[in-house]
């Protein structure tokens, strides 16, 4: 849904923050010109996925635990540098270290997907 | 059960041989913003007027708070307010003589909130309304349609004709209008991405019968766009029978069902295709497949 997608690229970017308050169903439908029960149901998808909590008579926050994606994407840098270093120290070559690393989260996703099935 | 606010029941009126209204029967919920959608022709301002009180049911009931409103004309229409596509307003009068005027009429007239709206939309109370824009007058008759709080309030193809800033007023008036507490809006139009922004219930009226009254995310959820590839072009379009439309030539075929959820992949399997997408029909799909069924 529209309105999911847009809270959650919201909160991903930073640009709605961790324990912020998401405006009222009424201003949001207002301010959106979309049918509050449209808000509605986008804070209540969004609670099921423990984006949001509804705080009860004081509206929808979003989680203090949820950290923005972008954050997130900021600390795996460093990482991917010093592994990029060494991968490069063993002379591979661009496209050979492309294929190393899709080849490992192909063999994860494999394996992930062997787990769900057993269980 | 929501509390109804209007409602209609086999209800039948005709124009000569022509049925401008075929059985219909549909009830408001109180609270809902109530879109109405069909073709030029469908009906739609017929079953408005029915509403209004302006008709007599020829055959079928119509209630609206409970009450008929060709008997009850004075309680119902106090509780209503309306707008049509061409606002009928007397052009020899200014904006503010209007606004008295109108005012006389509505018991709950809110003057504080009818100058809110008279500021908002700029509107000269010196202004003589035939000297009004198309979009002025639109915006006037909001404005006389809205300020007395109506419990219901009904828009006949308000946007027919507007520019997109006096479109935008409209949606607010009824946006604001379910966000304050009960009240309800049935509008009609033939703007499909309007009706799916801002309502929660939809019907269509097609040639004066009702193809469809439902909540929306309910008319959303059951019909489904399948998409289908032959590997050898079929003689005929494939036969589906939960399908209100079957488009497509040669190898590709696109089939619109209303049926809920239905086994896609089954399906194609049963008509020797490959599934290529089994997806939510978009609105217009929708309005189109049960335009042609």
């Amino acid at each position: 849904m529209q309105l999911v997608e847009r809270l959650k690229h919201s909160i991903a970017t930073g640009a709605i923050k961790a324990g912020e308050q998401l405006p009222s169903v009424r201003k949001m439908a207002e301010d959106l010109l979309i049918n509050p029960n449209t808000v509605v149901r986008a804070y209540r998808d969004l609670e099921s996925e423990g984006i949001v909590e509804l705080r009860h008579g004081s509206g929808v926050f979003v989680r203090e635990s949820v950290e923005a994606r972008a954050d997130v994407m900021r600390k795996a840098e460093p990482i991917m540098r010093s592994a990029l270093d060494r991968l490069e120290s063993l002379d591979l070559r661009e496209d050979e270290i492309r294929r190393v690393i899709e080849n490992e989260l192909g063999l994860r996703r494999a394996a992930k997907e062997a787990r769900k099935r057993r269980a | 059960m929501p509390e109804t606010v209007a409602a209609v029941s086999h209800l039948t009126r005709s124009f000569g041989a022509k049925k401008a209204l075929n059985e219909v029967s549909l009830s408001v919920p109180k609270g809902a913003v109530f879109g109405l959608v069909g073709e030029n022709g469908a009906g739609k301002s017929t079953l408005i007027k029915h509403l209004l009180g302006l008709w007599r049911a020829e055959t079928g009931s119509v209630r609206v708070f409970g009450l008929d409103p060709v008997s009850d004309t004075v309680a119902v229409l106090g509780r209503i307010g309306y707008l049509s596509e061409e606002p009928d307003l007397p052009g020899w009068m200014r904006v503010g003589e209007l606004l008295r005027y109108t005012q006389a009429f509505y018991p709950r007239w809110d003057t504080a909130y009818a100058e809110q709206l008279r500021d908002r939309f700029a509107l000269d109370p010196e202004a003589r309304i035939k000297s009004l824009s198309k979009g002025q007058r639109a915006r006037l008759g909001l404005l006389a349609a809205e300020a007395h709080r109506p419990d219901l309030l009904i828009l006949d193809e308000p946007s027919s004709g507007l520019d997109p800033i006096v479109r935008r007023d409209i949606l607010e008036a009824i946006i604001r209008s379910v966000t304050d507490e009960g009240r309800t809006v049935l509008f009609s139009s033939h703007l499909l991405d309007e009706v799916d922004r801002v309502s929660d219930h939809l019907a269509m009226l097609h040639r004066g019968t009702l193809r469809f009254c439902a909540p929306l995310e309910d008319i959303k959820a059951r019909h489904r766009r399948i998409s289908l590839h032959f590997e050898r072009p079929p003689a005929e379009p494939p036969n589906v029978s939960a399908a209100i439309r079957v488009d497509g030539a040669g190898r590709e075929w696109t089939v619109i069902c209303d049926a809920g959820r239905i086994h896609a992949a089954a399906l194609a399997q049963h008509l020797g295709a490959t599934l290529v997408e089994d997806t939510a029909a978009s609105l217009d799909e929708i309005f189109v497949a049960h335009a042609a069924h």
